[in-house]
């Protein structure tokens, strides 16, 4: 068996290997290229290349180096490169085929001429490995179905591509299967169970001419067929209910994930944002409990929660989860095997060393844990009242901004108009707030004088009153004279909401530096500005811009101070609830963070100024006071603007008391900033690189995100996100329209599904493909749209009958001269057979159930299966619970996978042991039963024999198996009957 | 465009997995039409291979690497370069080993006398004295010396044997695992998993009982006359529905199916009913004993298994690693007394096993393999500046041994330094360790691969030479 497989690697081999061209003109970048790229610049490239010999350039070849060229062109005998190679030297282990030295001597005899320089050796397509003119990394294009063979065949634009296939290998398609076997075929196909008999009964009768697509237009409405293929991803996205490694600890809250997969398919979710919400759902709709969910993708794998006490053992298992994480990514939206780049370049694909840590630098943030749902109404109430308080808010500008023009202009000494701030503080003219009643309250010694508010470091502090409105949005700003330069931690400016608070901070972080301050430094980075010298002998204007996306700017005399930064922010603080504070970082006065100095002003703003708006505030002192407004309103005004200000508080109100409420735990991504990545050498913790920002593959263009190393944990999936689902990335519709494909033949258009690199499978119907691939995308990514377009194919509806000139030029029947019959997957099994007893509880969604005894042992859970009886176990398997590591019984024998890895394509095996399964198993018996019962109390007048046929197989029996059927029943019941039919191949396979 | 062969031949390749392909593929191996020893790459020295795994880690220190100077440098520091991967991160004194050795047999190789029984036959043994793992924490450095990755998921070196060569026995499993009675080592059935290879390699775990395997017999009790009636009717009935449709491979090769499914319900009761045994070979087990009557079950268990043509038998000692108190060879707490229990367990079968193998010839082409995770450390596990009673987890150097054809026997390859810390000259990784089985299989580990998500996947991924100095 060995000898033969290795034969048939040789076959596949030879037939992908271009023709050696000795002889012909060699065409470097296909032919020497690669030899040189794959033997000889491990040694002779880098900083400090081999003998000082660097091959990866035509100057350093050509031109050579202190010891003069290795290439001479035309000349092969004068030319060091090839002589070493000719004497087998050269590379020392393993010396060149004679193929590759043909290659390599015919090209330095026909002129040395060179390609890519220098050789990248990932760009072009070789013998032995794909670049990036692959053919799945080429851009999606239409192509026109071709016309052609027999005109009245093609049912749509599918059955072109294919019967063009079918011609061209002289084979005809099969007839259309007969009506029972179609209705079979469509509910096991889509819904993953059999249709009644009297459901292939009317059917069979409907004589509608549309009575076809009637039938899948109603299967694809049912949401058992969100079930049947939220298993199809499931198993891609490698779902299990436990964590493996050693603990194995179940994860009782991880099936929000599947359910929301289940809907997602039901209610035909635009595959983009299927995919989307999965990479980044919790930061594109932060609070959304469908995110949530969703971003149960991300932790669907596998976990180790038993770590040694060393950190580098730590880091190194922490690496290996993130490569099967950046494998799965790879492989489920791109069909690409990135995690092969993790020690090395990629043996076969495009796909660079960096580009995997570049993908595992946007993935490095993903943690296990699980987040409580908000409650269902939660989102749509927050959404309400955030949308009419931004509705009040222009308003109020509306009628505000002509008026403060106009004051101003009527000023006498004119000064330009800064941004309205909400509230204002001169403290050289004492706690007042200017615009409105925030007023501050000095404590612990705090006094205001002709400097301003007068700090001693130790307990003196200012704070306001509660700020009636919510902040979400905000600047902070203030001048400030420090006592000294040394202190370190404390505040200028503070708002505060029992633990949360946002700060203007001097030197906490970093000595002699302005930070912005914040609860356990969750919104705090070294902005990087310049260490402060100017603020003891004069006040310096400081100011801290918190944006929508979390960006956070600080400032210093109304310029940009260091970096801005994505944080995980900004944080809301509610009306009503927080306030702000002087001289005090926040808590309980004391300690290092009591500012010491003076604070001449401040301002505080509900949105983020721009940073052409700072400059002018630092410069700006003259501002239109709430007092003022109100006075030169009219009385209708001023009545239609208290009117708005009510509506404003009462909002505010109604926001704050929105609580997420106590829902459901859910199993999903707690994201933390992680450390910068770097390129690991080898793959070694122990051996870090340069360090990379997060991106994407170089071969699939776009790859640069333009993000820093250190850019916020969410703005890294967001981007992987977008970059993955571009309507310009061809793998993304590709890979997909061919999972479909895959799913509804047996086999797909490419036939490894998440691997579209050179180790996969070639194209079949490379046009069908694309032409698939375009349709998708242009029908707005809907799956139902595709399935339905595939199944009323002809291609779809032809008989499986077996035809021997088909079997004998196409084994595998890829070319499609008829429908594969495909065997039932375990899950289907065990839902027909619950199904055609009766027993199966139909209830989509929810908490699942288990078939295991759990046995918790030292603090190790092992499932140990078992048969468990009741009603509560008679739902679809979908709703198993899933552990890893542990057999599944009877779904085992079916080649149901271990969820340990991805199984885009499952196993079909035909073992003694699964036939056992079957014919002696618990399960399988205990429904031979109920089956026999239902029929006996159905006491059918067709008989019991025809009642078990047209339960099981949904038709009468012939008149041969009646008469047999007939003796077994009255020899040894219906009970023996059932077991023979569930036991059958027609009960087994699709047709 | 069509750089692709439509041919039968491809069944075999790994592109072919579709219904019906490693059907086919399984029955023809089992029809000999295929026969393993005509078809691997080099030629076989062996057939069939039982493994015995400790669980927990063996000390090497105090088993098979005999350390004169640790005992003189017994209460002393250890220098080390770097702070060491061990599981706890206390590192207290070293201390002597709690098992004295001795030279044994006519090769003088010194065992501990830990293995009396085992020592006995040393000169059948050889030891690799310079393992080296690549995880110092329990499961996935077991996961890796089952399948050479440190995860779950990828096939055991019994599945790849039963992926490489078939079984010689139509009516058994070709991998059989016989767990420990204190249950299943830690990662369970990921152990024997068969991963991305079809299902039938995966290792068939044993229980005790005279129905090891599930399913054997019907679940609720149905007659004689009843279960043949239904056999026949079963068979016409597939045979009706094909004479309907037309011949199709992989529909006949469930008819097949069920023939042999009922050849296996006599084989499996009969295999693991050892009354037939003579009195003298189950006392030669220790089958007699209670401390080794689990260990000798297992041990007579697995020659009998072999005998009837089951390619791979992996023997566990010890179950689950976490508890007090310890059910495996976990030594954290105290080496001599955990080991001394554990040992009095299977030295005796063991050494039964080897005895009863080469008696029957069947050492001639059976290889015995004797393996732990890894070893401890030659330092104890306690406060700094102690020296305590128990050794935490050693990666970096340990023993194993192997026994039976092409190997050179009675000898020891590779050495830790002067105090068992670390393997210093020819060390051995798990990956050389498979790829040097599976060559005494007639396979080239290079060769042996299963296409799986993009990479044609080997037992050694991409590492592994064949320890050439231990063979014959």
């Amino acid at each position: 068996m060995l000898r033969l497989i290795s034969l048939i690697f040789a076959i596949l081999l030879t037939a992908i290997a271009t023709p050696c061209a000795a002889g012909e003109k060699v065409d470097f970048d296909q032919q020497v290229a690669p030899i040189l790229a794959e033997r000889c610049l491990g040694c002779h490239s880098g900083a400090k290349p081999k003998g000082g010999l660097d091959l990866t350039g035509s100057k350093a070849v050509l031109k050579g180096t202190k010891n003069g060229p290795a290439v001479i062109a035309g000349k092969p005998e004068e030319s060091p490169l090839w002589t070493r190679v000719e004497a087998g030297e050269m590379p020392p282990k393993k010396p060149l085929s004679a193929e590759e030295k043909v290659i390599l001597k015919t090209w330095i005899a026909k002129g040395a001429g060179w390609g890519t320089d220098p050789i990248d050796p990932l760009r072009m397509t070789a013998k032995q490995r794909a670049g990036f003119d692959w053919w799945s990394l080429k851009p999606l294009r239409r192509p026109v179905p071709p016309k052609g063979g027999d005109a009245a065949w093609p049912i749509n634009p599918i059955d072109r591509f294919v019967l063009e296939r079918l011609d061209f290998a002289g084979l005809k398609p099969s007839a259309e299967a007969d009506r029972r076997t179609l209705i079979r075929r469509l509910s096991l196909d889509l819904l993953g169970l059999p249709p009644t008999w009297e459901e292939v009964d009317a059917f069979v009768r409907d004589e509608r001419p549309d009575a076809y697509e009637r039938l899948v237009d109603r299967l694809l409405a049912s949401p058992h067929y969100g079930e049947r293929w939220a298993q199809h991803w499931l198993d891609v996205v490698r779902y299990g209910e436990s964590g493996g490694f050693e603990r194995n600890d179940p994860r009782r809250n991880s099936w929000h994930y599947r359910d929301w997969v289940v809907q997602a398919f039901s209610a035909d979710m635009p595959y983009d944002q299927f995919c989307r919400l999965q990479l980044a759902g919790d930061i594109l709709q932060p609070g959304d409990p469908d995110a949530i969910k969703a971003s149960g993708y991300l932790v669907a794998g596998i976990h180790n929660t038993v770590l040694p006490g060393i950190k580098a053992l730590q880091d190194a298992a922490f690496h290996e989860e993130l490569e099967d994480l950046v494998g799965n990514v790879g492989q489920t939206f791109l069909g690409m095997t990135a995690n092969c780049a993790r020690c090395h370049d990629h043996k076969f694909d495009p796909i660079s060393q960096i580009d995997y840590y570049r993908l595992a630098s946007a993935l490095s943030g993903v943690r296990h844990g699980e987040a409580e749902l908000p409650s269902p109404n939660f989102k749509a109430e927050t959404d309400r009242i955030s949308a009419a308080l931004a509705e009040i808010a222009k308003r109020l500008t509306e009628m505000d901004a002509p008026i403060r023009k106009e004051i101003m202009a009527a000023r006498k000494a004119p000064v330009a108009s800064g941004p309205a701030p909400i509230a204002a503080w001169d403290f050289r003219e004492g706690g007042k707030d200017r615009i409105g009643n925030l007023h501050a309250q000095p404590s612990g010694g705090a006094r205001f004088t002709s400097d301003g508010l007068v700090l001693d470091g130790k307990l003196a502090f200012a704070r306001t009153v509660a700020i009636p409105r919510m902040l979400r949005e905000k600047t902070l700003e203030a001048w400030v004279r420090l006592a000294n330069l040394d202190q370190r931690g404390g505040a200028v400016i503070t708002i505060e909401e029992g633990d949360k608070f946002d700060a203007i901070v001097f030197g906490e972080q970093e000595a002699k530096r302005w930070m912005a301050g914040s609860d356990f430094f969750r919104r705090t980075k070294s902005a990087g500005g310049p260490l402060e010298t100017a603020a003891p002998s004069r006040p310096v204007h400081i100011a801290i811009a918190y944006r929508a996306d979390g960006t956070i700017a600080v400032y210093r005399d109304g310029l940009p101070y260091g970096q801005s930064y994505v944080s995980s922010g900004p944080q809301s603080f509610n009306a009503n609830q927080a306030h702000i504070k002087f001289g005090n970082r926040h808590g309980v006065p004391g300690g290092n963070k009591m500012l010491a100095g003076i604070v001449e002003r401040a301002r505080l703003y509900d949105r983020a100024l721009t940073n052409d708006e700072i400059a002018i505030s630092a410069k700006v002192e003259n501002f239109v006071t709430e007092t003022e407004l109100v006075a030169c309103l009219t009385e209708p005004q001023r009545a239609k603007r208290t009117d708005l200000l009510k509506q404003r508080a009462e909002l505010e109100t109604q926001l704050a008391k929105v609580k997420p409420g106590k829902g459901a735990k859910a199993y999903t991504n707690r994201p933390v900033m992680p450390q910068t990545m770097r390129v690991m050498h080898r793959g070694q913790v122990s051996e870090p690189g340069n360090v990379v920002s997060p991106g994407g593959v170089a071969a699939l263009g776009k790859a640069d995100f333009k993000l820093e190393p250190n850019v916020a944990e969410g703005t890294r999936r967001v981007k992987l996100a977008e970059w993955i689902t571009s309507p310009e990335n061809p793998l993304f519709a590709r890979v997909m329209v061919n999972r479909l494909w895959h799913h509804h033949f047996g086999i797909g258009i490419v036939e490894t599904p998440s691997d579209f690199g050179f180790n996969g499978g070639r194209p079949s119907h490379p046009e069908l493909l694309d032409w698939l691939a375009s349709e998708f995308v242009e029908r707005g990514y809907r799956l139902k749209e595709m399935h339905r377009l595939i199944a009323t194919s002809r291609t779809y509806r032809q008989s499986s009958m077996p035809k021997i000139d088909g079997l004998k030029k196409d084994a595998e029947s890829r070319l499609l001269w008829r429908k594969r019959p495909m065997r039932i997957e375990g899950e289907v099994l065990r839902d027909s057979l619950l199904a055609v007893t009766g027993l199966l509880d139909r209830s989509v969604g929810g908490q699942g159930f288990s078939d295991y005894k759990e046995n918790n042992n030292a603090g190790t859970t092992y499932f140990d299966p078992i048969d468990p009886v009741g009603p509560q176990f008679h739902r679809r398997s979908l709703y198993r619970f899933r552990p890893r590591s542990a057999s599944q019984g009877l779904l085992d024998a079916f080649d149901c996978p271990d969820t340990a890895g991805s199984a885009p394509r499952r196993n079909v095996t035909t073992t003694p042991l699964q036939a056992l399964a079957l014919w002696n198993g618990p399960f399988a018996l205990r429904m031979a039963d109920t089956l026999a019962d239902r029929i006996r109390k159905a006491k059918a007048p067709e008989g019991e024999v025809v009642a078990s046929y047209r339960l099981v197989l949904q038709r009468d029996p012939t008149m041969e198996e009646r008469g047999r059927a007939t003796r077994l029943v009255e020899q040894h019941g219906v009970r023996a009957l059932a077991r023979v039919l569930f036991n059958s191949n027609e009960f087994l396979v699709i047709e | 465009m069509n750089d692709f062969v439509f041919d039968r031949r491809r069944l075999l390749s790994w592109s072919a997995q579709g219904l019906g392909a490693t059907a086919l593929l399984h029955l023809l191996q089992r029809d000999g039409v295929l026969s393993a020893q005509e078809q691997t790459h080099l030629p076989a020295k062996v057939k069939r291979a039982v493994q015995i795994t400790l669980v927990g880690g063996l000390s090497h220190l105090d088993s098979f690497d005999p350390k004169p100077e640790l005992r003189r440098r017994h209460g002393q520091t250890l220098r080390m370069e770097h702070q060491p991967d061990t599981f706890f991160n206390q590192i207290g004194l070293l201390r002597r080993n709690d098992f004295d050795f001795q030279r044994c047999g006519r090769s003088g190789l010194e065992i501990s006398n830990l293995f009396p029984h085992i020592a006995e036959h040393a000169d059948e043994l050889t030891v690799l004295r310079s393992m080296v793992a690549d995880s110092a924490n329990h499961t996935p450095a077991l996961f890796v010396l089952n399948s050479g990755f440190p995860l779950n998921g990828y096939p055991a070196l019994g599945g790849w044997l039963s992926f490489g060569l078939g079984s010689e026995a139509d009516d058994l499993p070709s991998y059989v695992v016989l767990p420990d009675d204190r249950g299943e080592a830690n990662g369970g059935a990921s152990n024997w998993t068969a991963g991305f290879l079809p299902a039938q390699h995966q290792g068939v775990a044993f229980g005790s009982g005279p129905n090891p395997v599930g399913n054997l017999v019907p679940a609720s009790p149905i007659s004689a006359a009843e279960e043949e009636a239904s056999r026949a009717f079963l068979r016409e009935t597939n045979l009706a529905h094909v004479a309907r449709r037309g011949d199709d491979a992989d529909l006949s090769a469930r008819v097949r199916s069920y023939e042999l499914a009922a050849r296996m319900q006599l084989a499996v009761p009969r295999v693991a009913d050892l009354a037939d045994e003579p009195v003298s070979v189950r006392s030669l087990y220790g089958i007699d004993r209670p401390e080794t009557a689990d260990a000798g079950r297992r041990c007579l268990l697995a020659r009998r298994l072999l005998e009837r043509g089951v390619r791979f038998v992996q023997v566990y000692s010890g179950g689950p690693i976490a508890g007090s108190p310890r059910r495996s060879w976990d030594a954290h707490e105290n080496v001599r007394e955990n080991h001394s229990a554990e040992a009095r367990r299977i030295d005796q079968p063991v050494a039964a096993l080897l005895a009863d193998l080469k008696r029957r010839g069947m050492l001639d082409d059976t290889l015995v393999l004797f393996t732990t995770e890894f070893g401890r450390t030659p330092f104890t596990q306690s406060g700094a500046g102690t020296v305590g009673a128990g050794r935490d987890h050693n990666r970096y150097g340990f023993s194993c041994w192997l026994a039976g054809a092409g190997l050179k026997k009675g000898i020891a390859h590779g050495a830790t330094d002067e105090v068992g810390w670390k393997a210093v000259v020819d060390p051995v990784t798990w990956n050389d360790f498979h790829a040097t089985v599976l060559h005494l299989f007639g396979i080239d580990h290079e060769r042996l691969t299963f296409y799986h998500n993009g990479i044609r996947r080997r037992l050694t991924n991409v590492h592994g030479h064949v320890v050439n100095d231990i063979l014959a």
